[in-house]
Formats: structure tokens, C-alpha cells, sequence
């Protein structure tokens, strides 16, 4: 778990949030839960507060990149879905780029523009219901999660069931 | 006829709040000139009290996502005042070399991303990429190394979470610190190539001596330890910032100002350039005579160039701290102890945009009773004015365009850390009549 330094992973799974803004912590609480799981050996996970231009600092050898975020998409809290970098860009960026609020969108704009997408990227966007200053999770966002991580971990493990035990035990 | 001229630059409102560049001009006189700040109170000192004094740092970092950790450490040492804690050398070290990685970042991150399109005619970092891709290579390269140091300082890159009153809860490791050293001193290229790419430009040319604030200290190039120092002869400890502050209101901002010996001060690169020049390392120096820079420096444009000096220095300073700190060998040390009783304590850090105060009163459970904070931006929005006031006729007889383009430049020189941080700006309205 946030493990910084400047070791690459193949798999990085980010999870983004202010985890202060209620279910905006949505991708912080989803990344705590999938660290306490089995993950696939060089694999990567990080909380992610203010990602602005770091974004494409992080993706050095990486080939499989999953991100975790709050996204209103107009459908009853805790809903989650799949989006693809296509998806991704229709969130609007802000209108201008500034410090704190270089945005998602942004940073992997100027990650494409430079060619150093990972070859795999999906992104799942979880509906959130309060935004408001407080630490926890609605209850309806909380009982989505563990489907959602399930299909992470399906995804992280290319469609086999989280093992027991590392391959290599 | 009368001529009748009005820029009015407003900035989306953002979470954090807005900036608004108000001009007016009639018959060539200058009627009106404001940086508005409309910030929405964040209540971060209410949110403060009845705290317990363990998790004030935490709290207070998320004051910034940029300078969190410059916000952790100033919470701290405003702390470990009131409870009388006595820090150790090596959380001393830590804690300074923690910095460093954070002014080492935000200072890359304006001049490379924000300032650097300014010069290089494009409009953001996203189209620098098709036209100076080692550029933004080498930003991104830079700004890793020095997100890195935070995080293997403080745990994390934003938001340090190793960082406890007293000292810390998790150490770097020493192949972690070799690694770091190696990286630091292989980004030496780098860091030339920094100076040599600003060193071309043409700065804009302006010049307005104001009275410049920072801390200061006999030893060292001051970000973390120091009394209060200013260019126009006053001297204050820490504990008496309210006396160089002297906070008022405007009516068209929400903003706090704040004046010296003057209406306005300037805190940030340049001021601490200005009062400390003699403390920079050598190459530092060397840095900033290639830059043009000779102290006094009266051009606030050149607060990116101050910066540039000072990401010299701040690695310089990084490679001096891990080669000491390999030296001594890393212990694992408990916090120093507290003394909790009903007591006051204040807290002065320079972090990238200028001089941090906090201020806590604590109470005997050792809980915040009250707590002040003064943000370096807070204190430039006057000089900000002042300079705008000074410049407009000075280019007034431009285009609206590229008074415009001037007014946002000067903003940005400062690197505001409230939403002027502007980037692009929607001219809303220019009118002759």
C-alpha cells in the first residue's frame, strides 16, 4: 500500500477520493479493502488524493492499470460501470488547468499525448450519494463495494478466481 | 471624446474559491484596478478545535494539496511549542529533507507546467508535448524524484502520514536513502538543463521595489527554522507575526490582506532570495547570476526565476541531509515526549509560495482550544495590487489582449495557491466606448 518509491509494477490499481468529502472516498475505501486481498505478485496499489500531473509520473512499467473513482453518471448511488479511456474523456475537464485541479482527464490527456499509456486500462466509476464534508461511506455505496472488488480481483487475475495462495507458494 | 476601457477577467469558480482581475481606465488615467479573491471559507480553524493535538497535523495538511507537508510540518512545530517538545537532530533532518522534497515539486510544477507555456507559446502543458516533449519528459522526471523523497520521508507523496508531534512513526530505509541520493545526484543534467531553458527567456520587464518577508536564520537558507526578517529593516520572532501581519479587509474580496512598513509586502521565492541570497549554496548562486538574477531583485515576473534558484539549492540541500543522515544511521526513535498543559504555541515555516504561520492554543486535555493560520497567498494578494496598479499604465497603450496576457502572467508569477493559480482566464468583457 502506497508504495511510492520508484519501483515500477505491471499491475497498478489506483484508487482515487477525498476520503473527508463522504463517498468521494469511494476509490480510497475500495484500494484499503483490495490490499487486504491476494493480488497477483508485482502488482501495485496506491491511495490517490490530488493526482494532478503525477498521474503520468506513475505508469513507468506498467501494462495493466485500473482506477477506482466517484463519478456522477446520473444513475442511484452506489451503482458502479466499467468505463473505457474513450469514456474516461467525455468527463469534462475543467475549463482551465490549474494547480490543485489538474483533473484525472487531464493527466491522462497529457499521459496519451506522450505515449506512455499502459496497453490496459480500465476505469470504474462508482455513483456516489453524499458528497458532503464527513468520513464514512453511504450504507448503499458501502454494500457495493465488495461486488465491485470482486470484479476487480476476476479482472486482476484475468478472469481465474482469486487464488488461495500465491501462484508461486 | 472620452475613452472609456475595461477589462474584467473572471475566474471559474472553483472549490477553493476564485480570482477576478478587475481594470478600468478612462482618459488614460487608471480608475480602478483590483485582484479579487472571492475564497469560500473553509472554517479549517474552527474544524481545528476541539481536536486533539495529535491529529492537527493531519488535519491542517489538507489546508493544501500542494504544500501539505510544508502545512503538516508548520502544525507540528506550532504544537510541539505549546506541549515544550525537544526534537531530535535526526527528526530535525527528516523533517527538513521532507521539505525540500515538497518545494522541490511545487516549484517544478510552476515553472515547467504553468509558467513555461507562458514563454513557449503554447497554451497549457498538453500541446507543450507535440512541440517540447523533453521538456515535459523532464518535468515529469524531476517532479517524480521529488514526490519520491516526500514519500519516502513522510509515506506518502501528498498529505505526509509518517510525520508525528514529537517525531515520526515510520523511517526511511537506508537502501531507500542510497537510492535517493543516486537519483538526486543523477538529476543533475536535468537541473542544468532547467537553468539553461529559463535562462533564454525573456523575462517581462517591470520593476516595483516593495518590502520583502521571509524568515531568516545564521546558518542556512531559512524554510524551516528562523526569525521573521523583511527588506525594509523590521525583525520579529515567530511568536510576534501578528505584528508584521496586521490583517485588514477589502470589501470586494474575502481574503484577508495583510501590510508591513508598507500597503503591501511580498512573501515567497523571491523575498527569501532577496533577504537570504548569501546563505544559497555555491551553485545555487552560479545558478542565479546565469538566470540575471542580482539580489535585490524589484521584478516580480522573476519570482519563477527565484524559484528555479531554489530548486538548485533545495537539491544541493537534499544530497548534504541523506549524506548526513547516512552518516548517523537511522534509529528508530519514539517521539519525543509531550508535556500537555493549557498553553499557546506558534509555528513559522517558508513553504514554496512564502511565509506559513499556525498558531494553536491548546487547552489541558490537549485539545485545540483555538487556532490561527496566516497562508502566504493571503499575504501577496496586496502586492499583487499594488504591482498591477504600477504596471497598467505602463502597457495600457497594448491591446486589451496582451494587457491581459501581462496581468495574468504577473498573477501567476506569484504562484497563488488559492484558484488564481490561473491558467487560462475567460475575458468576459473589453470594451471601448
Amino acid at each position: 500500500m502506497n508504495s511510492d518509491l520508484d519501483v515500477p509494477a505491471s499491475n497498478l490499481i489506483l484508487g482515487f477520493g477525498n476520503p473527508l468529502k463522504g463517498d468521494d472516498g469511494i476509490g480510497i475505501q475500495a484500494v484499503k479493502m483490495l490490499s487486504e486481498r491476494d493480488l497477483p505478485p508485482d502488482t501495485k496499489v496506491m491511495e490517490v488524493r490530488a493526482p494532478g500531473w503525477d498521474l503520468a509520473t506513475w505508469f513507468e512499467g506498467c501494462s495493466f492499470l485500473i482506477m477506482i473513482d466517484a463519478v456522477r453518471m446520473g444513475k442511484p448511488p452506489g451503482t458502479w460501470q466499467r468505463l473505457d479511456l474513450e469514456d474516461i474523456k467525455l468527463i469534462p475537464p475543467k475549463g482551465y488547468l490549474s494547480l490543485h485541479e489538474a483533473s484525472i482527464t487531464e493527466g491522462l490527456l497529457l499521459t496519451q499525448s506522450l505515449n506512455i499509456l499502459p496497453e490496459k486500462i480500465l476505469f470504474y466509476g462508482l455513483e456516489p450519494g453524499s458528497l458532503s464534508a464527513g468520513q464514512s461511506l453511504s450504507p448503499v455505496v458501502q454494500a457495493a463495494l465488495p461486488d465491485l472488488i470482486e470484479e476487480i480481483l476476476r479482472e486482476i487475475w484475468d478472469g481465474k478466481n482469486e487464488p488461495k495462495v500465491y501462484p508461486h507458494n | 471624446m472620452a475613452v472609456h476601457k475595461r477589462i474584467e477577467v473572471h475566474h471559474v469558480t472553483r472549490v477553493e474559491g476564485h480570482g477576478n482581475i478587475v481594470l478600468e481606465m478612462a482618459d488614460g488615467q487608471l480608475k480602478d484596478c483590483r485582484f479579487e479573491v472571492i475564497e469560500a471559507p473553509r472554517f479549517f480553524e474552527a474544524m481545528l478545535r476541539g481536536r486533539s493535538y495529535l491529529e492537527a497535523s493531519h488535519i491542517a495538511s489538507r489546508i493544501c494539496g500542494i504544500c501539505s507537508t510544508g502545512h503538516a510540518i508548520t502544525s507540528l512545530q506550532a504544537t510541539e511549542k505549546a506541549l515544550a517538545v525537544q526534537l531530535s537532530q535526526q527528526t530535525i533532518l527528516l523533517r527538513k529533507l521532507a521539505l525540500y522534497g515538497e518545494i522541490l515539486d511545487s516549484h517544478i510544477l510552476h515553472v515547467y507546467m504553468l509558467v513555461a507555456p507562458d514563454f513557449l507559446g503554447v497554451g497549457s502543458v498538453i500541446p507543450m508535448v507535440s512541440t517540447h516533449r523533453e521538456v515535459v519528459l523532464r518535468a515529469l522526471r524531476m517532479k517524480k524524484l521529488a514526490g519520491d523523497i516526500c514519500a519516502a520521508i513522510t509515506g506518502r507523496h501528498t498529505h505526509p502520514i509518517a510525520m508525528t508531534v514529537g517525531g515520526f512513526t515510520h523511517f526511511p530505509k537506508i537502501y531507500e536513502l542510497e537510492q535517493l541520493y543516486k537519483r538526486i545526484e543523477s538529476a543533475s543534467s536535468d537541473v542544468d538543463a532547467t537553468i539553461e531553458l529559463f535562462a533564454a527567456l525573456s523575462w517581462p520587464e517591470f520593476a516595483r521595489e516593495t518590502e520583502y518577508v521571509s524568515l531568516t536564520h545564521p546558518d542556512e537558507y531559512a524554510f524551516i527554522s528562523g526569525d521573521i526578517v523583511t527588506s525594509d529593516g523590521s525583525y520579529f520572532r515567530v511568536e510576534d507575526y501578528l505584528s508584521l501581519t496586521n490583517e485588514y479587509i477589502v470589501p470586494y474580496s474575502t481574503a484577508k490582506y495583510t501590510r508591513n512598513n508598507r500597503d503591501s509586502y511580498m512573501v515567497g521565492a523571491l523575498a527569501r532570495f532577496n533577504n537570504n541570497y548569501d546563505r544559497l549554496t555555491p551553485r545555487a548562486r552560479d545558478s542565479a547570476s546565469t538566470l540575471g538574477l542580482v539580489s535585490k531583485v524589484t521584478n516580480p515576473y522573476l519570482n519563477s526565476a527565484a524559484q528555479i534558484v531554489e530548486i538548485v539549492h533545495c537539491m544541493d540541500e537534499s544530497l548534504r541531509i541523506i549524506r548526513e543522515l547516512l552518516e548517523r544511521g537511522i534509529s528508530f526513535e519514539e517521539p519525543a515526549k509531550v508535556s500537555i498543559e493549557q498553553s499557546e504555541g506558534v509555528g513559522a515555516c517558508e513553504v514554496p509560495r512564502g511565509l506559513l504561520i499556525h498558531h494553536y492554543w491548546i487547552g489541558s486535555d490537549g485539545c485545540l482550544t483555538d487556532a490561527n493560520c496566516v497562508i502566504p497567498t493571503n499575504q501577496n494578494i496586496a502586492n499583487i495590487e499594488a504591482d498591477m496598479r504600477e504596471l497598467v499604465p505602463q502597457i495600457s497603450f497594448k491591446p486589451p489582449e496582451s494587457v491581459q496576457m501581462d496581468l495574468e502572467m504577473l498573477v501567476r508569477a506569484y504562484d497563488p495557491c488559492i484558484s488564481c493559480s490561473v491558467h487560462v482566464l475567460d475575458l468576459t468583457k473589453t470594451y471601448e466606448e
